[in-house]
């Protein structure tokens, strides 16, 4: 039982990577201000830039690095048209979304099923021998490894510098921005950017380090999942990685019982992530929506009528 | 509502706008086209050609149209209250399966045409009842509808193909993930000799009855209020939940309806990847013409043409199918960046 | 508001009215496919619809390469494709642009295409239209047929290879969907396991869709920890589940295409497609004007008891013993036989219940039709 319970969580580890570093960037967005639905996007363009650059490089750390500013790029697309184009959010993100997946069929074709170097698994010595916390956490690829930095970091930098300040800022109150001279749209586009970025990094370990493959499409949805995580974890970087692990996790059930046998329904199993984001968001929804950013709140609240 | 009186100089302008954002986006791609090899020129001549130049693909396109228009209409009624429905695609899928669902129960034992107003009603209140959970949401929990909507379609998606490959799996067809056809009697009839079935028409009827009601009633002036602003809307004492979930319930049943349509019309079955993407394009559709009910019919056209069109890239240029979305995508961000208007026009 | 527009109520009735008048039955699909010229007669272009992109190294990309053994054969020959074409009413109108580019044969190759493909062939009684892998039910129209190779065949034949490798007595396998052509691939692979190892046993795990390579990681993960030893896959993109096997240290089978490159150690054996010579032999029937009444006007099987199986065993990896090698060989000759069939009775499904009595030798089509594991193959399939 306890071995199932860690299958299960390890499988979340593994499966939830992307989806939480795709959510941290669009964390970083919102608490800015801006919805980005093109995360989706961003992580497909950041699986295909990060596989294609590691095959012609030889190395998946420059493909990381490639898939990041890939998004970042795809996510400046975004910016540029929401804040200096006052685009609406929504509409701009779901098209970039569809523009993502074309562009990536174009260009990949060349690379589905085309071998590249990716990240192995690194069992990390005696931290890896703990039982249970051992496998979930400690026998992973390096990427995953960096991925635990993230959310604690971007908490900390939210919190206490002077920029994270600066961010949430633009999200809360632009107007002050503007009496104290700082231009909320260059702040608000650099978060943006930057979760791109993520989103890129969280799409390259995707193709790098767990797929170990390019394919068209290959993010499912995930984009879209991380964006749901988000307001479920309340904006709240720790609150998106415990999210994005139960979600890899729900991912994970289905094959963790199959492959001891048990029968599962496979279409219930794998509706059921969205199912339970939805009622995690029909129960906490309402309290959740008071920790948002104001001039989020006001894109949630009334978005279409521009 | 105050666009038409000033008409012609800011429609001239407007259309200026149009033309350079079009033009901008056809330039892009074919200089993407350009870094893949191809010669956009020939590309896009080609694409023009083998799609406006034959009859039946002229056809293809009016069809492909049809739930779109309808789709498209469930995002422009609740943008008018103000409210994003991304749910399309879920809300097409759920209704084909309702539409399904009580044509495949009845058409054995009723007339033909009462199996299919029967049909196309369940399909439409499927519809409505989707879009509800995500309305029931925003009013109750304060979830953004964009959000739910958009999980919504993935359910959609496994409650479709859990029903085909499971209890509606047509037992003669040799095991094939599919339900068993829709008698002939109750699908939808075509015009005449073409191969264009009757629901153009009740898609063209939706389009001019939503630009009606949105124009011409009550409702709709008050649904634009509450998308005004809803706090203005409240305290004029106007039922602001009520008028969100209307709009909500009836965008959703005509996306329903959509999915019915497309059941008895075009498809006759389910089966897997039955609504390829109607619901998100959609949306597109609505957004390329700022969510105005009778352009919204041009919209479809325009992008049921470029999908159809997105044939020819492969068969005469050899792309990837998918290349299709670059230019779909570059078009929508190019009106989406630059077609904006000063005021909320109808 | 200035605009006033009085008529449309009364127009639209009118216009309804008017157009149900001239309403014409539905009937798409249901058309008699007897006409002037026989099928295909004369072609100058072959049309082929993949349901993925055509370099998947795998099920699509195989049949482009037989789309292209044609084009080489027909230097003349306009040869037609288009991917990622959906199993949906889309397929009819890409099928039809081919025929308006002038296409009189169309190969229809995945397992959904078949409606389009039925549609198509009853509008067009001038175009051969074939289909790869399903089975048409009831009257064959005298344009139409489907073609396949028995699948399963090899499939056993790898599976025997499994059966020998293994030691953990753990096979796996990660199927998308409980298609019948999937269910008779895994129950042929634990069938040829057990010939030669009785206690072998096969763990499927299916992923809901044919491509989703994250799916496929966990899959396969999952498998591994759970100590099967050989992982086999019916999957259209594969390489996900090779490099997961390969880095574990553990034996890959393949499926659709020869991917021993990304197996250099593990690779065991596979079964990969080779449609070249049917390709041809159907375009050459169809422009010759013997479509019609020939055996590809049917539903077409060809295995190793009639003739060449388009579906054929890969190359050997580097661990595969001589005795093994000797196994498949007997078994391949067996299999040719008229009394050969990894489905030869008694056959006992996962309940232990008899499905084929001793004795009984199942035709091709009847092996299509099996909806059951069989008894070993440890997992269950949807009621």
């Amino acid at each position: 039982m306890s071995d199932l319970l860690t299958d299960v969580l390890s499988g979340g580890v593994r499966g939830g990577t992307a989806i939480m570093l795709a959510a941290l960037g669009e964390t970083l967005a919102e608490r800015a201000g801006v919805v980005n639905l093109g995360t989706e996007g961003c992580l497909l363009v950041g699986a295909l830039t990060g596989y294609a650059v590691a095959a012609e490089t030889g190395s998946p750390w420059a493909g990381l690095v490639a898939g990041a500013l890939a998004g970042a790029a795809l996510a400046l697309v975004h910016a540029g048209l929401v804040i200096w184009r006052r685009a609406d959010q929504f509409a701009t993100g779901l098209t970039l979304m569809f523009f993502g997946l074309g562009i990536t069929s174009l260009f990949g074709v060349a690379y589905v099923g085309k071998a590249a170097p990716g990240f192995a698994p690194v069992e990390i010595p005696l931290l890896s021998d703990v039982p249970v916390l051992g496998p979930v956490l400690f026998a992973h690829d390096p990427v995953t490894y960096l991925s635990y930095l993230v959310a604690p970091l971007m908490w900390w930098w939210l919190r206490r510098s002077r920029s994270g300040l600066l961010v949430r800022t633009a999200g809360e109150r632009a107007d002050v921005l503007h009496l104290h001279g700082y231009r909320a749209g260059l702040i608000r586009g650099g978060a943006v950017v930057a979760g791109g970025a993520l989103a890129g990094l969280g799409g390259a370990q995707l193709s790098t380090a767990y797929a170990h493959a390019w394919f068209e499409g290959m993010t499912a949805g995930r984009g879209f999942i991380a964006v749901a995580l988000v307001i479920f974890a309340a904006w709240r970087p720790l609150r998106v990685v415990a999210g994005a692990y139960l979600f890899g996790a729900l991912l994970a059930v289905a094959p963790v019982l199959q492959a001891r046998g048990h029968a599962v329904n496979q279409f219930a199993m794998d509706a059921l992530p969205f199912v339970i984001t939805l009622l995690i968001l029909a129960v906490i929804g309402r309290r959740t929506l008071r920790a948002a950013p104001q001039e989020l709140r006001r894109v949630f609240e009334s978005s279409s009528s521009n | 509502m105050t666009a038409t009186a000033t008409a012609p100089r800011d429609m001239l302008a407007g259309l200026g706008r149009w033309a350079a954002a079009l033009l901008g986006a056809l330039v892009l791609f074919a200089l993407l086209l350009l870094v893949k090899g191809a010669n956009p020129l020939t590309v896009l001549w080609g694409m023009a050609v083998s799609t406006f130049t034959s009859p039946p693909t002229i056809e293809q396109i009016v069809i492909k149209s049809v739930p779109l228009i309808l789709a498209a209409l469930a995002v422009v009624i609740p943008a008018r209250a103000g409210l994003t429905n991304v749910g399309g695609e879920g809300q097409v899928v759920i209704g084909a399966v309702a539409a399904a669902g009580v044509g495949l129960w009845l058409d054995p034992s009723l007339p033909g045409p009462v199996v299919l107003v029967l049909l196309l009603v369940g399909g439409g209140l499927a519809g409505a009842a989707w879009a509800g959970v995500a309305a029931v949401m925003r009013l109750t929990a304060g979830v953004n509808e964009a959000v739910t909507t958009l999980l919504l379609n993935y359910i959609a998606l496994d409650v479709l193909l859990y029903l085909i490959y499971q209890p509606w799996k047509d037992p003669e067809g040799s095991g094939q993930p599919a339900t068993r056809p829709l008698e002939v009697a109750a699908r939808l009839p075509l015009l005449g000799t073409t191969a264009v079935h009757v629901g153009v028409v009740l898609a063209l009827v939706a389009a001019l009855g939503t630009w009606l009601v949105l124009r011409r009633t009550a409702f709709g002036f008050r649904l634009g209020v509450v998308g005004g602003n809803p706090e203005a809307a409240g305290r004029a004492g106007l039922p602001v939940r009520r008028l969100l979930l209307a709009a909500m319930l009836t965008g959703g049943g005509l996306a329903g309806l959509a999915g019915a349509i497309h059941f008895a019309g075009v498809e006759f079955k389910l089966r897997p990847g039955l609504t390829t993407n109607i619901g998100y394009l959609a949306f597109l559709a609505s957004w390329l013409v700022r969510h105005r009910p009778l352009p919204v019919i041009g919209a479809a056209l325009l992008l049921a043409a470029v999908t159809i069109a997105g044939d020819s890239l492969q068969l005469d240029s050899g792309l990837p199918a998918a290349t299709v979305h670059v230019l779909t995508g570059l078009l929508l961000l190019a009106v989406l960046g630059w077609t904006r208007r000063k005021g909320d026009a109808t | 508001m200035s605009v006033v527009f009085r008529m449309p109520r009364i127009a639209v009735f009118v216009a309804v009215a008017a157009l149900v008048a001239a309403c014409s039955a539905n009937t798409a699909g249901s058309g008699d496919a007897t006409g002037s010229g026989a099928p295909g007669k004369g072609a100058e272009a072959v049309g082929f619809i993949f349901v993925g992109p055509k370099d998947d190294y795998g099920y699509n990309q195989a049949a482009y390469e037989g789309s292209q053994a044609v084009a080489s054969a027909y230097p003349d020959l306009e040869v037609l494709t288009a991917e990622n074409v959906p199993e949906d009413d889309n397929a009819a109108r890409i099928m039809n642009s081919m025929i308006a580019k002038g296409a009189k044969v169309i190969f229809a190759t995945s397992y959904g295409h078949l409606d389009a493909a039925l549609k198509v062939a009853a509008e067009h009684p001038d175009v051969a239209v074939v289909q790869q892998g399903n089975l048409i039910t009831g009257t064959v129209p005298a344009n139409a047929g489907t073609y396949f190779g028995t699948v399963y065949e090899p499939v056993y034949l790898a599976g025997i290879a499994a059966g020998k490798a293994t030691k953990s007595d753990k096979l796996g396998y990660v199927y998308a969907f409980p298609i019948n052509q999937t269910i008779s691939n895994i129950n042929a692979f634990q069938l040829g396991a057990a010939s030669v190892n009785p206690k072998a046993k096969t763990y499927v795990v299916n992923t809901s869709s044919w491509c989703d390579p994250a799916k496929q990681a966990e899959a396969a993960a999952n498998l591994i920890k759970q100590d099967v030893d050989v992982i086999t896959q019916h999957q259209d993109c594969t390489a996900t589940i090779i490099k997961a096997t390969e880095a574990a240290g553990k034996y890959t089978v393949g499926y659709h295409a020869d991917a021993s490159s990304l197996a250099p150690k593990g690779w065991l054996t596979g079964s990969e497609w080779d449609w070249d010579k049917l390709y041809v032999d159907i375009v050459k029937t169809a422009i010759d004007g013997g479509f019609t009444g020939s055996k590809y006007n049917a539903n077409y099987r060809v295995g190793f008891k009639t003739g060449e199986n388009p579906f054929v065993q890969s190359a050997f990896g580097p661990s595969v013993a001589q005795p093994t090698k000797d196994a498949i060989a007997t078994a391949r000759t067996l299999l040719g036989t008229e009394q050969g069939s990894p489905f030869a009775g008694p056959l006992t499904d996962q309940d232990g219940k008899v499905r084929i009595p001793e004795g009984t030798v199942p035709d091709y089509a009847e092996i299509e039709k099996i909806d059951y594991f069989v008894s070993g193959v440890v997992g269950k399939l949807p009621k």
